[in-house]
C-alpha cells in the first residue's frame, strides 16, 4: 500500500531512534548523506548493469542523477568531501530511504539504518565491532532469533596469491570469481581440461608463438600498416600487443597444476560453523603455504575478538563462497537473516570490509572501510512476526 | 470483445512503409491516409472494424508494449529493444521477409586481440584498471545491449546514447565500441570496424506482431493467411 499512516510512521521511527542510539553511543557520528547523487560515481563503479535496477535520470542542466541506491556510497561521498585526508579516521552511522528498481517487486523505496568505518588501522578489530555493533543494535530492537553467516574474499585472493601460477592468470580467476559458471570453465582451460576455443584472431596468436611484447608490438604495428588501419578506440598499440602476448604465452605455459586446481575446489566447498570451518581452512592452509597461513591466521584472530565481544561464534555459519554475488567487497563479508515465510531465509543486515570502494570513487588511495546496513522495514516486519 | 475495432499501426515513413504497404496492397488491402496525405489515421479497404494509425517503426513498438495498439508491423529489432520479455508480451503473427538485419557488437579492427564478447570483457577490466575510465558502448538499442552483456557476463562498461551514425563513434572518440544494426556490414567495413566471433545479438526483419492476447482471433488469422500467400 502507498505511503506510511501515522502509526506505521511512528513505529519505523521509533525503530529508527532504537537503532541510531545504539550507534552514537558507541561513537558513531550520525550524519545525513544526500538522496539526491550523482549517476556517474555508481555507473562508473558498478558499470552499466545497475542501471536497470537504479532510479536514474538527468537533470536540467543535462546531468545525470540518481537516486542513492544505497548509503555506503553517499556515505564515502560525504567523507571524502569532510576531510582533509581521505585516510583520516571516521565512523559513521546513517538513517534514511534508498531507492532500488526490482521489476514486479514493491515498494522500489526502503529504508536503512548502518554504519560505516573509514581509516581504522587495525582492520579485524574494526571488522569484530561493527559485526559485534549491529547484532547488539538489532537484539537492543528486539531481535532475537538470527543466524550470521559469514565469508572472506581475502582468504580466496591468499588462496590464489599462494599456488603457483602467472599473475595475469589470478587475475582472471579473481575477475570470474562472481560468476561461478564463467570461473568453472576457465580453470578448465588453465588445467588444460578444457581445449581453448579457436577465433578470429587465432592465426594472429599462431604467428606470435613466443614472442615477447617488444616483438609482439612490431607485429600488431605491421599488420594495422598492411591493412591500413587506424589506431582508434583509446587503447595504445602497447596494451593491444600485451594482451596477444599474454594470449601466446598462455598456449605455451604449463596447464595449472591438477593438484592446485584440487585445492581451489577443496577450498571453495568449504562450509560449516564458523570455528570447524577456521579449522579446514588452516588445515588446507598448512598444505598450501604462503600468504594463505596468514589469512587462516587473520580468520583465527577474528573468531577469538568476537568471542572477546561475546559473540556466539559457534552458531555463526562460515560459507567459502559467500560474497560471491556482492562484487565490491573485499575482505570480510556477512550476513543476518532470519527464517523467511517460505522457509528460506530473508537478510536483515548486511555488511563488511570494501577497501578499494574509496580509491574508486576517486580518494586517489586505498582507504580501509567496513561497515553494515540494516533493512529497517524487513526488521520491523520481523520484530511484529510477519516476516 | 471481437465487436471492438482492432488498432492496427503501420509504418509511417521510410522504405519499411512502402514495402508494408506493397504487401497489404498485393494481399488486396488498400490502405489510405485520412485527410491529408500526412495524416496520421487511415483507413484500409478489404477488413472491417479496424483502425488504422501511421506511426514510425519505432512508436510501434512502443505502442505495442503498451497495449495501445493490437497488432502492427515493425521490425524485430525494435520489439526486442522497447520490450524486455517481448516473446510474453506479443505474438509474431508473420516474418514478412523485408528489412533485414542484424543487431550486432563492433569494435575497432585496430584491436587484434578481441575476437569474443569474452575477450571485451577482459579488455574493459583492463581498461578500467589502466585508463581510470569504463569502455564507451555507444548504440540506440540501450535495453538490447544491457540484456546481451549481461548474459555474456560483461558488466564493465557505460552505454553512450547514439542518435544517430553510431558507426562513427569509434573514429570520433565519442566511444570505443557500437551496437548498431548492420544490413551489409558495408558501413563497419569503411568505419574500419569488425563484428565479434560471437557479437550477433539479433536476427531482425520486419514483422506483424499482435498483442498475445489477440493471438489466434479469425481476423489475425485471416489477415495472416491473405498476407503470407502473396509474400
Amino acid at each position: 500500500m502507498p505511503g506510511k499512516t501515522s502509526g506505521e510512521r511512528r513505529a519505523l521511527d521509533a525503530l529508527t531512534a532504537t537503532l541510531t542510539s545504539e550507534f552514537e553511543t558507541a561513537g558513531f557520528d550520525y550524519i545525513s548523506p544526500d538522496i539526491l547523487q550523482p549517476a556517474d560515481v555508481f555507473l562508473d563503479r558498478s558499470g552499466e548493469d545497475i542501471r536497470s535496477r537504479t532510479f536514474v535520470f538527468t537533470d536540467p542542466e543535462g546531468r545525470e542523477q540518481c537516486l542513492r541506491p544505497d548509503l555506503t556510497v553517499p556515505a564515502c561521498r560525504f567523507h571524502l568531501s569532510h576531510v582533509a585526508d581521505p585516510a583520516d579516521e571516521a565512523s559513521y552511522c546513517y538513517s534514511g530511504p534508498a531507492f532500488r528498481y526490482q521489476p514486479g517487486q514493491y515498494p522500489h523505496e526502503f529504508h536503512q539504518a548502518g554504519i560505516e568505518w573509514f581509516g581504522a588501522d587495525d582492520a579485524e578489530a574494526a571488522e569484530a565491532e561493527v559485526l559485534a555493533l549491529t547484532l547488539q543494535a538489532l537484539k537492543a530492537a528486539g531481535l532475537k532469533d538470527y543466524t550470521v553467516r559469514l565469508g572472506d574474499l581475502g582468504l580466496f585472493h591468499a588462496l590464489l596469491a599462494s599456488l603457483d601460477m602467472p599473475e595475469r592468470w589470478r587475475r582472471r580467476l579473481h575477475h570470474h570469481f562472481w560468476r561461478p559458471r564463467a570461473f568453472r570453465a576457465l580453470l578448465q582451460t588453465l588445467t588444460g581440461s578444457a581445449k581453448r576455443r579457436r577465433t578470429s584472431i587465432s592465426p594472429l596468436i599462431d604467428e606470435l608463438a613466443d614472442a615477447d611484447l617488444a616483438t609482439a608490438t612490431a607485429l600488431v604495428e605491421a599488420e594495422l600498416d598492411q591493412q591500413g588501419l587506424e589506431l582508434v578506440g583509446d587503447r595504445e598499440i602497447s596494451e593491444i600487443a600485451g594482451r596477444l602476448a599474454e594470449k601466446a604465452a598462455d598456449r605455451l605455459e604449463s596447464p595449472l597444476a591438477a593438484a592446485d586446481s584440487a585445492q581451489i575446489d577443496d577450498y571453495l566447498v568449504i562450509r560449516g560453523a564458523l570455528p570447524d570451518a577456521a579449522g579446514e581452512v588452516g588445515a588446507l592452509a598448512e598444505e598450501i603455504g604462503g600468504n594463505m597461513i596468514h589469512a587462516a591466521q587473520r580468520l583465527q584472530n577474528r573468531i577469538e575478538l568476537f568471542r572477546q565481544k561475546e559473540l556466539a561464534v559457534d552458531e555463526f555459519e562460515f560459507v567459502a563462497v559467500f560474497g560471491r554475488s556482492l562484487e565490491y567487497y573485499t575482505g570480510l563479508v556477512f550476513q543476518i537473516e532470519i527464517a523467511g515465510p517460505d522457509g528460506g531465509t530473508r537478510t536483515i543486515a548486511g555488511g563488511g570490509r570494501y577497501d578499494d570502494m574509496m580509491s574508486d570513487i576517486g580518494a586517489g588511495k586505498r582507504v580501509p572501510a567496513v561497515g553494515c546496513a540494516i533493512y529497517t522495514e524487513r526488521l520491523q516486519l520481523a520484530l511484529e512476526g510477519r516476516s | 470483445m471481437s465487436k471492438a475495432p482492432l488498432m492496427m499501426a503501420l509504418p509511417s515513413k521510410g522504405r519499411i512503409m512502402e514495402q508494408a504497404q506493397g504487401l497489404f496492397a498485393r494481399a488486396g488491402f488498400k490502405v489510405a491516409r485520412a485527410g491529408s496525405a500526412r495524416g496520421y489515421r487511415g483507413t484500409i479497404d478489404g477488413m472491417s472494424g479496424v483502425e488504422i494509425a501511421f506511426l514510425s517503426s519505432t512508436e510501434i513498438a512502443q505502442a505495442l508494449k503498451e497495449g495501445t495498439t493490437d497488432i502492427g508491423v515493425t521490425g524485430e529489432d525494435l520489439l526486442h529493444e522497447a520490450i524486455a520479455d517481448a516473446d510474453n508480451v506479443l505474438d509474431i503473427t508473420l516474418r514478412l521477409g523485408f528489412a533485414p538485419a542484424e543487431v550486432i557488437v563492433a569494435v575497432p579492427k585496430c584491436w587484434l586481440d578481441v575476437a569474443t564478447m569474452s575477450d571485451l570483457d577482459e579488455v574493459s577490466a583492463a581498461f578500467y584498471a589502466g585508463h581510470g575510465r569504463r569502455l564507451r558502448v555507444a548504440t540506440k538499442y540501450s535495453g538490447l545491449t544491457r540484456r546481451f552483456f549481461a548474459e555474456k557476463g560483461v558488466t564493465g562498461y557505460r552505454i553512450v546514447e547514439s542518435l544517430g551514425a553510431t558507426e562513427g563513434a569509434p573514429a570520433a572518440g565519442t566511444a570505443e565500441v557500437i551496437v548498431d544494426i548492420t544490413t551489409t556490414g558495408s558501413t563497419l567495413e569503411a568505419n574500419q570496424l569488425k563484428v565479434l566471433d560471437d557479437g550477433i545479438i539479433l536476427k531482425s526483419e520486419a514483422v506483424l506482431a499482435c498483442r498475445k492476447s489477440l493471438a489466434g482471433q479469425p481476423r489475425i488469422i485471416d489477415l495472416r493467411d491473405r498476407l503470407e500467400s502473396v509474400l
